[in-house]
C-alpha cells in the first residue's frame, strides 16, 4: 500500500514500482480524493508492471517470449504498432527485439567485454523486421524476444494520469475543478495540467555537477534516458549502455543522460532514448525536434 | 558504427500522433504514420444498363498509399466492357430501314417505327490515372497527374496539375488547375467524310484516313470556404477549349426528301455527321456542404454550363447522408440536368442541305432534352474502417422534337430517341493490412 503523506498544500503517495522510487502528488485538501487518485495511479503502475515485467513468467509478454504464433490483447496490440511505428520513425534506431544484447553485455563498470563473435551470434534475433506481427497475431522466431523497457515507465506514468482523469470523471460533477496529479516513475514524469494555483509544477534535478535545475511543467510530460552508473571502461576507451540494435555495439560518444519535456512523458521518454542512441549527434538531433531538453555528457 | 550526419529528420509529429493512438486507442486525425505503410485500397463493380440499349460493365481498382508526411500516390485501374445498340442518328420512319456497318462488313436494322439502333457496339476500355499529391509548403499543395484511357478504337492521354493555396488559417482554399488531354480516334472502316453519304452495302464510305486527333485544354479557377465548423461552400469557374476531330465518326442523319411529305430522299438518304473542328466552353459550378447536430450531410451542388456550339445546361445535384448508429448510412440522391441544343443539332436534313451546311448532327447528346436521376445509396462501416457500400440509380431521359425538323408524317413519329437506365453498384473500401487479414483466413494461412 502506499503511503499517503499530507504536505502543505498537496498530498504525496509514495511507493516502489518498476525499480523505482515512485511518488504520485495530488494538489487537493480533500484526503479522502487523495487517498482514492493514490490507489487508482498506483494499481494502474502495478498493472502494467505485471503485464509487461520481463523478470516474471506468468504474463503476455513471456508468452510471446516463448514464440510461436499468438493472439495479444488490445493493449499489447497497441504496444507492438507502437513498437513498429517507432522502428520505422526512427530507421531502426529504435528496436524492441534488442533486448537479447544483455545477453553478452554486463554494464557493470568493469572491463569485460564481449567478444566480437559473442555479438555477432546475436544480431540474426534482432530486428522488428523479423517479427510476424499482423494484429492480433504475433509470431517471434524461436531465440527472440521483445522487451517494453526501452517504453514501460513512460508509458505506465502517462496511462496512470489517464487513469485518474477517468476516476475523476466518474466521481466528480464536471463543473468541480479537475484536481491536479503529477506521477513521478524514477524520474519520468507525467501529469494532468497546471496546479490548482494555476502555476507549473516545479521540477527539478540533478545536472550532474553537483547542483540542481529546475523548471516548471504546465503540461505534458518530462522523461529522462540514460544511466551514468552503467558503463564498461577497456583500454582508456568508455562504452556505454546504449546499444546499437543495428551492430550490437555501444553508440560512440553517447551522452550519460538526456532529459527531454514533450506533450506527454512517452513523447519525451521516445525522444530521450533516441536522441541517445544518436550519440554525438544527440544535441543535433534534439535541436531539431523543438522540444527543452538538458544533456549531461560526463558523470 | 557512424550514424548518419545528415541533418536529423524532425518526427516530433508523427512521434505525438502515433504516442496518441497508443495512449487513447483512438487513431489520431493527423496520425499519418498509423497507417504509414498500408495501401489504402477502393474497389467498386458497376452495371449500367440502359433499356434495349447499351450494357455496361465496370471494374475500377483504386489503391492509395502515404508515401511521406502528407505526401500521397494514388493509382486508378478501370476496366470497363460495353455491349448493345446505340441510336445511330437516323430517325424511325413507317417502313423498315437498313444500315451499312461502320466497319464495312455487313448490314443492321430497324423495323418500321422503331428507333434505328447501331448493333455493333462491342468495346473494351482500360483507363489507368496516376496521381501525385505533394505538400509544397505549409500552405501549399500541388497534384499532378498522367492519365491513359485505351479502347479497340480510341486512345486518350494526359497530363494535368493543381496547385491548392490556404489562406485565412486555412478556412480559405484557392485552387488553380491546367489539364491537357491529347486524343486519337481510330474508327472502325476508316473515318468518314463529314456530311458525305452512306452508301447501301456492299459499296463502302468515302473516308478521309484512317485516324483522327483531337487536343483538349482546360484551366479550373475555384474558391473553398469554410463558412462554418458545419458548413462549407465551394465555387468553380473552369474554361476549356478542344480543337481537332469533334465528330462522332458513327453517327449519321437521316436525308428528306425536298417535297417536305416527311420520306427519305429515294436515293442515299443517309449522311455521316459533321462538328465543327473546335469547342470552347466554360462552367460555373458551386457546391455547399452543411453538417447538421445529428450528423446528417446535405451536399447541394449547381452547374451552369455553356459553349460556342450553343448548348447551355443547368446541373442541380442533392444528396442527404442520414447517418445511424452501428455505423450504417443511407443517402438519397436526386439529379436535374437540363439542356439546350446546339446551333447545329438537326433531327433530320432536308435533301440538298448536306452540301450548303458547314456542320450537322443529330446525335441525341447534342439535343435538347432532361435527365432526371434518383437514387438510393447505402453504406456500411466495419470496425476496422472498412467499407461497404451499395447503390442503386434510375436515370430516364426524355427529349424534344424539333418542330421544324418534324415535317409531314413524321409529326407522329418520336425522332428524339427516349431513354431509360438502371445502374447498380457495389464498392469495398479497406486497408492493405485488413486485405492481408481477409486472405490469411480464407486460405488459412
Amino acid at each position: 500500500m502506499p503511503r499517503l503523506v499530507r504536505r502543505a498544500d498537496y498530498f504525496v503517495g509514495q511507493f516502489a514500482a518498476m525499480a523505482s522510487d515512485c511518488e504520485v502528488l495530488i494538489d487537493t485538501d480533500n484526503q479522502a480524493l487523495a487517498q482514492s487518485i493514490c490507489i487508482c495511479a498506483v494499481s494502474e503502475v502495478t498493472r502494467l508492471e505485471h503485464k509487461y515485467s520481463r523478470y516474471r513468467d506468468d504474463n503476455i509478454l513471456y508468452r510471446i517470449n516463448q514464440g510461436g504464433r499468438m493472439e495479444v490483447d488490445e493493449e499489447t496490440a497497441r504496444l507492438l504498432d507502437y513498437a513498429q511505428q517507432l522502428h520505422t520513425l526512427s530507421d531502426g534506431l529504435f528496436d524492441v527485439t534488442s533486448g537479447v544484447l544483455r545477453r553478452a553485455w554486463h554494464f557493470d563498470g568493469s572491463d569485460r567485454l564481449p567478444s566480437a563473435e559473442q555479438v555477432e551470434a546475436l544480431l540474426p534475433l534482432i530486428g522488428w523486421h523479423k517479427v510476424y506481427w499482423h494484429k492480433p497475431e504475433i509470431h517471434l522466431a524461436a531465440g527472440m524476444e521483445i522487451d517494453f523497457g526501452g517504453i514501460g515507465k513512460e508509458y505506465a506514468a502517462d496511462r496512470a494520469v489517464l487513469a485518474v482523469n477517468a476516476l475523476l470523471a466518474e466521481q466528480t460533477n464536471h463543473y468541480d475543478q479537475q484536481t491536479p496529479v503529477l506521477v513521478n516513475l524514477g524520474g519520468d514524469l507525467a501529469i494532468n495540467g497546471p496546479r490548482r494555483n494555476g502555476a507549473g509544477w516545479q521540477v527539478a534535478f540533478d545536472n550532474g555537477d553537483k547542483q540542481t535545475e529546475g523548471f516548471s511543467l504546465q503540461q505534458g510530460g518530462v522523461a529522462t534516458s540514460g544511466d551514468s552508473h552503467r558503463y564498461l571502461q577497456k583500454d582508456g576507451v568508455r562504452y556505454s549502455h546504449v546499444l546499437d540494435p543495428r551492430s550490437g555495439w555501444p553508440v560512440k560518444h553517447a551522452p550519460a543522460t538526456v532529459t527531454v519535456v514533450a506533450n506527454s512523458c512517452t513523447d519525451a521518454g521516445m525522444l530521450s532514448t533516441l536522441a541517445l542512441l544518436h550519440g554525438a549527434e544527440a544535441e543535433a538531433f534534439l535541436r531539431g525536434q523543438g522540444v527543452p531538453y538538458w544533456v549531461r555528457t560526463e558523470c | 558504427m557512424q550514424l548518419k550526419q545528415t541533418s536529423p529528420r524532425n518526427i516530433r509529429r508523427p512521434l505525438a500522433a502515433a504516442t496518441c493512438s497508443l495512449l487513447t486507442g483512438v487513431s489520431h486525425a493527423g496520425g499519418l504514420i498509423a497507417s504509414g505503410n498500408n495501401w489504402k485500397i477502393d474497389s467498386a463493380l458497376m452495371l449500367y444498363a440502359e433499356k434495349d440499349r447499351v450494357q455496361l460493365a465496370e471494374g475500377v481498382l483504386q489503391v492509395g498509399k502515404e508515401i511521406d508526411d502528407d505526401e500521397f500516390v494514388n493509382v486508378r485501374m478501370v476496366a470497363d466492357v460495353l455491349t448493345g445498340a446505340s441510336p445511330n442518328g437516323a430517325i424511325p420512319i413507317d417502313s423498315a430501314q437498313t444500315f451499312t456497318r461502320p466497319s464495312g462488313e455487313g448490314t443492321y436494322s430497324a423495323a418500321a417505327n422503331k428507333t434505328p439502333l447501331d448493333t455493333s457496339f462491342r468495346d473494351l476500355r482500360g483507363a489507368l490515372n496516376v496521381e501525385w499529391d505533394k505538400p509544397l509548403s505549409t500552405y501549399q499543395r500541388g497534384i499532378f497527374s498522367a492519365s491513359l484511357s485505351s479502347e479497340q478504337d480510341y486512345l486518350s492521354t494526359g497530363i494535368a496539375a493543381t496547385f491548392a493555396q490556404d489562406l485565412n488559417q486555412r478556412n480559405t482554399t484557392l485552387t488553380f488547375g491546367l489539364s491537357y488531354n491529347r486524343d486519337s480516334v481510330m474508327p472502325q472502316g476508316g473515318v468518314p467524310v463529314g456530311l458525305s453519304t452512306m452508301p447501301p452495302f456492299p459499296a463502302t464510305k468515302t473516308t478521309t484516313g484512317s485516324s483522327k486527333t483531337k487536343n483538349v485544354a482546360e484551366a479550373l479557377f475555384g474558391i473553398t470556404q469554410v463558412i462554418s465548423r458545419q458548413s462549407l461552400m465551394q465555387l468553380n469557374y473552369s474554361w476549356g477549349k478542344s480543337n481537332g476531330y469533334l465528330t462522332d465518326p458513327y453517327k449519321i442523319l437521316s436525308v428528306l426528301d425536298s417535297n417536305l411529305s416527311g420520306d427519305l430522299r429515294a436515293s442515299n438518304p443517309y449522311v455521316f455527321e459533321k462538328r465543327p473542328d473546335s469547342r470552347a466552353y466554360q462552367s460555373l459550378y458551386w457546391k455547399g456542404v452543411h453538417q447538421f447536430a445529428n450528423e446528417n450531410v446535405l451536399n447541394l451542388s449547381y452547374r451552369y454550363f455553356w459553349d460556342d456550339w450553343g448548348i447551355q445546361s443547368h446541373t442541380v445535384d442533392v444528396r442527404y447522408r442520414f447517418d445511424f448508429k452501428a455505423h450504417h448510412y443511407l443517402q438519397p440522391h436526386l439529379r436535374y440536368y437540363q439542356q439546350g441544343k446546339a446551333d447545329f443539332y438537326r433531327q433530320v436534313l432536308i435533301d440538298g442541305e448536306e452540301t450548303t451546311l458547314a456542320a450537322a448532327s443529330a446525335d441525341y447528346r447534342l439535343g435538347e432534352f432532361v435527365t432526371r436521376t434518383i437514387g438510393l445509396k447505402y453504406g456500411y462501416e466495419f470496425k476496422n474502417g472498412a467499407e461497404i457500400n451499395f447503390r442503386m440509380e434510375v436515370i430516364t431521359q426524355k427529349g424534344k422534337d424539333q418542330a421544324a425538323d418534324a415535317v409531314g408524317k413524321l409529326q407522329n413519329q418520336q425522332l428524339f430517341p427516349n431513354n431509360e437506365a438502371y445502374l447498380l453498384q457495389a464498392g469495398v473500401s479497406l486497408d492493405s493490412d485488413i486485405l492481408m487479414k481477409v486472405l490469411r483466413g480464407l486460405f488459412n494461412y
